[in-house]
């Protein structure tokens, strides 16, 4: 899903920048503000974390495999703000890097992956969360759509640009696209979860949404 | 465990190496910019930056093996157009071909090549941005380049860290397989969901311990260096003549009067 160089015409290109210079903007401004230099540290590992993490492929099916976003998780963790701060950095690294990613097409893959992923479906997610009953199982299954439908998303949006830019027709890209994600959605959906799970049974409190009580497991364990 | 690394041959000897990370950002992101912005019927335009390229490549001494290995990186996105070409059938004004009862119209070659050179141009110039700079002093040149602090403090963790985070991912990774993991499907991702937990965990207390490290030895969110390599005026002039020279290709080029 990261768009190279050329695929995307000028308006395209300067809309998602603009839109996404903003947001991380933005991001930078509350990180500045709300924990000061406290939260670089943790939102460098984070990012590590991301990259490392995105370097796991799973499988989807018959020999093709995809790969963790974590947009979603970011989200969950640290909040939309700092989730797409931490997008755009994952992103612009691994466009200087390793060439993924265009140059001028990182205002649109930090849209797709950062405003969208990030910011967009942590309102999705805040909306889903108060909409079912508070409860750990449905904390996590609003986890679980949310994550499942930022992959469908970011794609049906990259699939957009696609085709405003002329570069492939919708009708045909756009299936494709959220066809192929729906099930790269699925793997992402589980990852994020478990991983939720995880945090939430040894430390809780790193959970930046969960608001329900947090009631110590006897065994310490895992609960299930 | 070895990885190949986000700065490799970063530290080889070469004029482009030595060009200071300011010059070298500056030159490859116009370059970039310059050839997205160029009518994709410009055709000897397009030979003129990959010359441009080709010469600079040349002089970085960079194995051309590492260089193609990772320009690959854009070969999905290309197939990925490539396929849907035939379902582009916008302006069909002759001259198409027919491949066994497909056509191709030429406006969906043009947008083939529109995609193919373009990120050529941009794939080659990162490769030799970040295989010609080491990493931090990239973040340096970006740090003088006014990009926020944060931004540039946040990667240069990142950096740090995904040394240590990709080992230890690597190392799940090989007790996983030895234990006869064979992901084949969907759901064996919830494997996966378990390491990436304990990644999370180990990570984030890792990140804990680090910040306190640094607490105690004085850190107050400024990472100091000494005064840093001062721009030369051989660097200015050489950045100065490539702009100059890719600019003319895309005036010339884009009017057909090059070559």
């Amino acid at each position: 899903m990261h768009i190279p160089d050329g695929f995307l015409d000028a308006k395209t290109l300067i809309t998602t920048a603009v839109v996404s210079a903003g947001a991380v903007g933005y991001g930078i401004k509350r990180a500045n503000e709300k924990l000061g230099e406290r939260q670089v540290p943790l939102m460098g590992v984070t990012a590590a974390f991301i990259f490392a993490a995105q370097m796991l492929n799973f499988p989807v099916a018959g020999g093709t495999s995809g790969h963790f976003l974590g947009a979603v998780l970011a989200a969950v963790l640290l909040g939309p703000w700092a989730a797409c701060l931490i997008m755009a950095v994952v992103l612009v690294v691994q466009c200087l890097g390793f060439a993924d990613g265009g140059l001028t097409a990182l205002g649109a893959n930090v849209f797709n992956m950062g405003v969208v992923g990030g910011i967009l479906c942590y309102y999705i997610f805040v909306v889903l969360k108060k909409a079912l009953p508070r409860t750990r199982s449905s904390f996590l299954s609003a986890v679980a759509v949310t994550s499942w439908f930022s992959v469908i998303l970011a794609s049906a949006v990259c699939a957009i640009e696609l085709a405003v830019s002329g570069t492939s027709p919708l009708g045909v890209v756009l299936p494709a696209m959220v066809g192929v994600h729906a099930l790269i959605g699925i793997g992402e959906a589980i990852i994020t979860t478990v991983v939720v799970a995880v945090v939430l049974s040894t430390r809780p409190a790193l959970v930046g949404s969960y608001d329900l009580p947090i009631i110590p497991h006897p065994a310490g364990g895992e609960t299930q | 465990m070895r990885h190949s690394y986000l700065d490799s041959f970063s530290n080889l000897d070469s004029p482009i190496h030595r060009l200071e990370a300011r010059a070298k950002i500056i030159l490859f992101f116009a370059l970039v910019v310059v050839c997205v912005t160029t009518p994709a019927k410009a055709y000897p335009a397009f030979a003129g930056y990959l010359l441009v390229l080709l010469v600079l490549l040349f002089l970085s001494r960079l194995p051309l093996k590492h260089v193609f290995k990772r320009a690959l990186v854009v070969v999905p996105f290309v197939l990925m157009v490539a396929a849907f070409i035939p379902f582009l059938k916008t302006g069909v004004i002759g001259g198409g071909y027919n491949l066994g009862g497909m056509t191709i119209s030429q406006s969906g070659l043009l947008v083939l090549w529109n995609v193919v050179v373009k990120s050529s141009v941009g794939v080659l110039s990162m490769i030799l941005l970040s295989s010609t700079t080491p990493f931090d002093g990239l973040l340096k040149g970006f740090e003088r380049l006014k990009v926020p602090h944060i931004f540039t403090t946040i990667a240069a963790f990142m950096y740090r860290y995904s040394f240590v985070l990709v080992d230890e991912a690597m190392r799940m990774k090989q007790a996983r397989d030895s234990r006869n993991f064979k992901g084949r499907w969907i759901w064996d991702a919830k494997v996966i969901g378990h390491m990436i937990g304990n990644l999370f965990m180990r990570s984030y207390e890792r990140g804990e311990r680090v910040y306190l490290a640094m607490l105690a030895r004085g850190y107050d969110g400024r990472s100091r260096t000494l005064e840093g390599e001062r721009i030369s005026t051989a660097d200015v002039f050489f950045v100065i003549t490539v702009m100059t020279l890719v600019v003319l290709v895309r005036i010339l080029g884009s009017r057909g009067m090059f070559l």
